[in-house]
């Protein structure tokens, strides 16, 4: 049984929800497909277990038929090969074997028209007629060539483009599992550069690579296999320059793409110079420094003139230099082949006919050395997306999900380190905390002192380790992880919003909500009225094409999207920072009444704005160092009361009168 | 979610302007000598080029096939050096008889297909031909063969025979050869050349329009996106440079290979030639089609990437927020409906290549077909030689690439127009006044505002009948609410905008009348926000100024900014892309040192107020007042220790000064400042 075996293996959850009888074939019999599709998707989901509690459900009868070991078998190798371009290729043989039969058809048809010239001229020579047939002919084949063109790029280029589209989409669905870690160690470029520039050069192997392969598979055999019929002396000496051609393209491929390479980064280097003097253009201009930073520019400059005409020198022999081989089997046919002529070994049609197909040699050979090029190229980015496919998410959903009882927070001796920061001392040492539910604490320390770190423990945005951090009884290893951070409305330090309208960015985790519920929110955070005052209102849009909102405009739009959930569990990672000082006690103290029956984490610089919590902790290097209410920690005297001090005394200065 | 994904860059008009063709052509000037070469290199390549599948016709014409033939006439022709046979019929050579008497033979029947070879009387070949006396029948003057009595002999003999031939072959094969090898060490510097003078051009533009965009006024930078001036400087040059390059040369190129080739088909023979043209409007017709879908199938998938890579980029900036919001199924739904949208943009584009492609091909075997039918024909009749028509079987396949890439040149052109059109319409933005050019001799740095009334647009007022005076050496503190005008007033004493009514005077002088670059040389200025180049920490204080390194060192361990030294590399440490690897307050500290490096008479300096640790806070106070010392100072204070050392505070309020005084005095006055003091203290 080895189906049995193999769900044991994945999950036992899952035997009991696929049935599987052997005994019994008058079960509805599935087609293979069917059944593969369903064991895919329980490998798929194997780590995340939960997607059945979530709604999806297994409801297929796989029956064993004696194939099906055989049908396992591939459906493994297949899967596994998806790591190489021919795995990709299979997934689409049907077109890619359409796509290769019609370049049959093209090459077969393209290689019978030198002859029917050959026998036009023939002809011609002897005084006799027949032309119309061989022109009636041409046409025929022209048109059956036109027809199968058609057909092999449509199929070929086609399943290219097929596997662009779903390689593109994996990798993307692959990122969103992908955790914080992850986007810490790994720069968005990097990523952009995986998705776009590596996805294309898979899609160029796989289109125009096979195609440049396949097409001289059939055509140089079958074409030198004509010439060697006419003459095959005549073939051997003809040939000579050919292979030339394809080394010679093989190499130069290769020293073009690098320098190629090489003119890009100087492109982009010349595009972030001057970026980065008009986006310093103050400082510029407050040190007049137009004529240095000219200066500075010019050499920028002149570096990407000189990597252009570094590439300018390899790729302006590129041409020249395949038309001079190109023409050398040419004037060897002309001197060899035209003393056979004479000689009378060979016909005039002969001749031309063999012209001819030299002619058509030279493409395929050249295109030989640059389809070797390209594929190696498809293959390296491939090697690369698949590293990043393999990339496995540190974050993942527990097997065996838990339900929560309440939003009690606590953590118990919690000491956390960013495992790409080694060495250092620890973000957060020994950390004991209990937030009961319903209550707020204050979360207060200076920079660097641990605060956003703790606070991202608890939805898991990095993970704490097992048995420290728990939410509503339960450890939040054990809680789904969709569950766990749907109850949790967290607004980040960086407000980041989509480029999309307000009321989208608003209703980001919440899409069903209606106008009335995201203009509450959104009056809840005290931005409703800068909202309407914009000409669109809740449909302008924002980012990159839209608008810029001021930073506090933004913080506060980040506010009402986390209060749209309408959360158990609040987690405020100084959401204010931006904003002046009586806007947020205005803000704080419109939130109290949604705060009520909360659980609520609020970071805060400015102490006002943790002053009325329930408990207030401080934070200095990774540790609690004082804990108590406003009150108690006042009369403290501690790093709490310092901070209170010096805040009191700049706020004489700094506010704005109401 | 993106929907608004259309760039106003890729709006295309039309494809020739006159008006900035010239503007275009002065760029060219400089190097017309080399482009001129370039073009003559052409004119040479292109005549090579024609001359290859002469050379080939030649040899068909002249040796392949043998020249004589029989002519049945009442008297002996005048041409083709006629040897009579017997009664009516000569042996002519039918490459030197011309073209319409061969004709006219032809149509009535005197001249018949069959060719021979001639052996004259006295030659080398004599012998050979008297061996076969079954194949060779002696005429007055020598012995001639047919072609297949030829045939039957052995080829060692043949060959012997037509020695002539055969040299005039091997000759034609060399010239070929050298034909090739001038195709290639012209076709080499022709590249080399163009490309060179393209580059040379893009250098100099992007040199004349990055020095513009420098002068600029910061208005103009306050409206337009930085990705903009950008996309100026990079991608619309290089669009001008491909119509340089590619464009323009080819059309000279393409258009003069189209007429040589038609001028050498009518040469050969005008009626198979006009045939060819007659399919000349199809083959225009299809290749412009093809052209203009393919422009707009890819302008569809350009668009369809831009809102690929713009979801992307979001998707892995934000997704933090997308897991935290628990957004991933939404996420992804998204972007697969772009990444089906993509494809199938792809695929459309894909579809008219599949379409237009082969039938272009498709143009061109029928165009080779006809030459066949019709070329034969006129073979037949005599009208075309064998050679001719396998050289019209050539040049038909000639006329067709130069086309398709004519066609092509339409997009690049119009590709550049609009490209050289925005790029003129930013060289024609006015550059910022550089000033009445007066210089100070003894600056003392007394600053006067004198009923001064700024607004950045139209009549929004930012500040309103400001006056105020720093005498020389003192400091000033300006305090209010955000938006009260505070950085208004940093700007317009650096002249960075200019006022509309009232006056700034530097040491009485009204600052229109100073020299800019005196005038901002003067004052060193600290941005709330540290703006830092790529480039290490040296670079970063002296900035690209003569400043030797002591004194810029110097200025460092003056400002505090004693923690470079602390560093691995020292100065030499590089700040990576926008000063990550620095906190704030180091950055802010670097700042300060920036400053003094320049040794500045006047401070004019926007407190940050972005939160620092207090150790590094009270590091930068004492930096702060040492560089404050002496100097007359302008500070938009956040920090009650500044606002205090300060010899006078002004209080902004909506752009107008409400009160003015030293702090003691403003406590006193009870006014605004007091009461917001006061407020302040009691809230807390």
């Amino acid at each position: 049984m080895l189906l049995l075996e193999y769900l044991d293996t994945v999950s036992t959850d899952y035997t009991a929800l696929i049935v599987i009888d052997k005994s019994k074939p008058s079960v509805q019999r599935q087609p293979w497909r069917k059944m593969l599709r369903v064991l895919a998707f329980v490998q798929r989901h194997k780590r995340q277990e939960n997607v059945a509690r979530s709604g999806h459900s297994l409801s297929g009868i796989i029956v064993i038929t004696r194939t099906f070991k055989l049908r396992l078998f591939l459906f493994r190798v297949r899967s596994l090969s998806m790591d190489r371009l021919t795995g990709w290729l299979w997934r689409y043989r049907r077109r890619v074997l359409f796509g290769f039969l019609s370049l049959l058809v093209v090459d077969g048809a393209a290689l019978i028209v030198p002859l029917v010239i050959r026998g036009a001229i023939d002809r011609l020579a002897s005084g006799e007629g027949g032309v119309l047939t061989s022109g009636l002919y041409i046409v025929g084949l022209a048109a059956v060539v036109m027809l199968f063109r058609f057909l092999w790029r449509y199929f070929l280029i086609g399943s290219a483009r097929q596997i662009e589209r779903d390689l593109r989409s994996k990798l993307y669905q692959h990122l969103l599992r992908l955790s914080a870690s992850f986007y810490n160690e790994h720069k968005t470029g990097d990523l952009m550069a995986h998705a776009t520039n590596d996805i294309d050069a898979v899609s160029r192997a796989c289109g125009f690579g096979v195609l440049t392969i396949a097409d001289p598979i059939f055509m140089i055999p079958v074409a030198i296999g004509i010439m060697l019929s006419i003459d095959p002396r005549l073939t051997l000496y003809a040939i000579i320059p050919l292979p030339i051609l394809t080394v010679f393209m093989l190499g130069f491929g290769k020293v073009i793409h690098r320098r190629f390479e090489v003119v890009q980064e100087a492109f982009s280097g010349l595009m972030e110079k001057v970026r980065e003097n008009v986006a310093g253009i103050r400082v510029v201009k407050s040190f007049v420094q137009e004529e240095g930073t000219e200066r500075d520019f010019a050499a920028t400059n002149s570096t990407f003139i000189d990597k252009n005409m570094a590439l300018v020198r390899m790729w302006g022999l590129f041409e020249p230099l395949i038309e001079l081989l190109g023409g050398a089997t040419m004037a060897i046919v002309l001197w060899a082949g035209g003393i056979s002529v004479i000689s009378g070994s060979i016909s005039l049609g002969d001749f031309v006919a063999f012209s001819q197909y030299l002619m058509m040699l030279t493409w395929p050979m050249i295109s030989l050395g640059w389809a070797v090029n390209i594929i190696q190229r498809g293959r390296a980015s491939l090697e690369r997306i698949n590293r990043l496919l393999a990339a496995e998410p540190e974050i993942v959903d527990s097997p065996h999900p838990q339900a929560t009882h309440g939003s009690k927070i606590e953590i118990k001796n919690l000491t956390f380190s960013y495992p790409s920061r080694d060495g250092n001392a620890p973000a957060l040492s020994n950390i004991d905390l209990k937030i009961e539910e319903g209550t707020t604490l204050g979360l207060v320390g200076l920079t660097g002192s641990g605060k956003s770190t703790l606070v991202r423990m608890i939805p898991r945005v990095f993970d704490p380790p097992p048995g420290c951090v728990h939410l509503g009884g339960e450890d939040v290893h054990d809680l789904s992880l969709a569950v766990l951070r749907g109850m949790i409305g967290f607004v980040p330090q960086d407000p980041f919003l989509f480029s999309a309208s307000i009321a989208e960015n608003i209703a980001f985790g919440n899409p069903g909500a209606n106008t009335d519920q995201v203009q509450q929110a959104a009056r809840l955070a005290g931005i409703h009225d800068e909202i309407i005052a914009f000409p669109e209102g809740y449909e302008t849009r924002v980012g990159e094409r839209g608008i810029a909102l001021s930073g506090g405009q933004k913080q506060r739009v980040a506010i009402a999207r986390a209060l749209l959930l309408v959360p158990q569990i609040l987690i405020f990672d100084d959401p204010l920072s931006a904003v002046d000082a009586e806007r947020e006690a205005f803000i704080l103290s419109n939130l109290r009444e949604f705060f009520r029956g909360r659980t609520a984490i609020i970071i805060a610089h400015r102490l006002s704005a943790v002053m009325h919590a329930d408990r207030i902790v401080v934070l200095d290097k990774g540790q609690i160092v004082e804990r108590g209410t406003h009150a108690e920690l006042l009369a403290r005297g501690g790093i709490y009361r310092s901070i209170w001090d010096l805040q009191q005394a700049e706020r004489e200065v700094n506010g704005e009168p109401a | 979610m993106s929907q608004h994904d259309t760039h106003d860059d890729d709006v295309m008009g039309k494809a020739f302007d006159a008006r900035l063709m010239r503007r275009l052509v002065h760029f060219l000037k400089p190097y017309w000598k080399m482009f001129l070469v370039c073009v003559l290199l052409i004119l040479v390549l292109s005549g090579v080029q024609i001359g290859l599948p002469y050379i080939t016709k030649i040899a068909i014409d002249d040796f392949l096939t043998l020249p004589w033939a029989v002519v049945t006439l009442d008297s002996a022709p005048h041409v083709g050096d006629p040897i009579a046979l017997d009664e009516g019929r000569y042996l002519v050579r039918t490459n030197e008889v011309p073209a319409d008497t061969r004709k006219r033979w032809e149509l009535s029947g005197a001249l018949t297909a069959k060719r021979y070879l001639f052996v004259p009387q006295g030659s080398a070949q004599e012998a050979v031909a008297s061996r076969y006396p079954e194949a060779f029948t002696p005429v007055p003057g020598g012995s001639f063969a047919s072609e297949e009595a030829l045939r039957t002999l052995p080829a060692v003999d043949t060959i012997a025979l037509r020695q002539g031939a055969i040299t005039g072959v091997i000759r034609l094969a060399i010239l070929f050869a050298i034909a090739l090898v001038i195709r290639f060490l012209f076709g080499v510097a022709q590249v080399y050349l163009l490309q060179l003078t393209g580059q040379k051009v893009m250098y100099d533009m992007r040199r004349q329009i990055f020095a513009h965009v420098l002068r600029l006024p910061l208005s103009y930078f306050d409206r337009t996106p930085v990705g903009r001036l950008v996309t100026r400087v990079t991608n619309d040059v290089a669009a001008i440079n491909e119509m340089f390059t590619s464009m323009l040369v080819n059309l000279f190129r393409d258009a003069f290979l189209i007429l040589a080739v038609i001028a050498i088909m009518f040469h050969l023979e005008w009626k198979v030639a006009l045939a060819i043209l007659a399919l000349f409007p199809f083959i225009v017709l299809a290749a412009f089609e093809f052209r203009r879908r393919v422009r707009s199938a890819y302008r569809e998938v350009r668009r369809q990437i831009a809102r690929l890579n713009a979801n992307l980029q979001e998707s892995i900036s934000g997704m933090r927020i997308i897991q935290v919001f628990v957004q991933e199924i939404k996420a992804n739904e998204r972007f697969q409906k772009i990444n089906v949208d993509k494809y199938s943009a792809s695929m459309r584009q894909l579809l008219t290549f599949a379409v237009f492609r082969p039938l272009m091909s498709f143009l061109s075997s029928f165009a080779v077909a006809l030459v066949i039918w019709y070329g034969g024909r006129n073979v037949l009749q005599g009208s075309l030689s064998l050679g001719a028509l396998t050289a019209f079987i050539q040049y038909v396949r000639m006329l067709f690439e130069p086309i398709l890439d004519l066609s092509q040149g339409y997009n690049v052109l119009q590709g550049a127009m609009a490209a050289s059109e925005r790029i003129f319409i930013l060289l024609d933005e006015s550059e910022e006044d550089r000033g009445g050019g007066e210089k100070i001799g003894n600056l003392q740095g007394k600053i006067e505002f004198r009923h001064v009334w700024f607004a950045y647009k139209d009549e929004n007022w930012v500040l309103k009948d400001v006056f105020f005076t720093v005498a020389p050496g003192s400091s000033v503190a300006i305090v209010g609410p955000t938006g009260s005008g505070k950085t208004t007033i940093i700007r317009l004493l650096l002249r960075m905008y200019q006022i509309q009514k009232g006056e700034i005077l530097l040491d009485g002088v009204a600052i229109e009348k100073l020299d800019l670059a005196f005038l901002r040389s003067r004052m060193a200025v600290v941005l709330q926000e540290v703006f830092l180049f790529s480039g290490d920490i040296m670079e970063n204080i002296r900035l690209y100024s003569e400043i030797p390194e002591e004194e810029a060192m110097e200025a460092a361990r003056f400002a505090n900014a004693s923690f470079v030294e602390e560093l691995p590399n020292g100065y030499q440490t590089e700040v990576k892309e926008r000063g990550v690897t620095l906190s704030v307050g180091e950055r802010q500290l670097l700042s300060f040192a920036r400053a003094m490096a320049f040794k500045p008479q006047i401070l004019v300096l926007d407190e940050a107020t972005a939160s620092i640790d207090s150790q590094t806070e009270s590091v930068i106070q004492r930096s702060l007042e040492k560089i404050m010392e002496g100097r007359t100072s302008i500070v938009i204070a956040h920090r009650l220790s500044t606002i205090r050392k300060s010899d006078n505070i002004i209080v902004l309020h909506n752009g107008k000064i409400i009160e003015e005084g030293t702090h003691e005095e403003l406590i006193s006055l009870r006014g605004l400042y007091a009461a917001l003091h006061a407020l302040q203290f009691a809230e807390g």
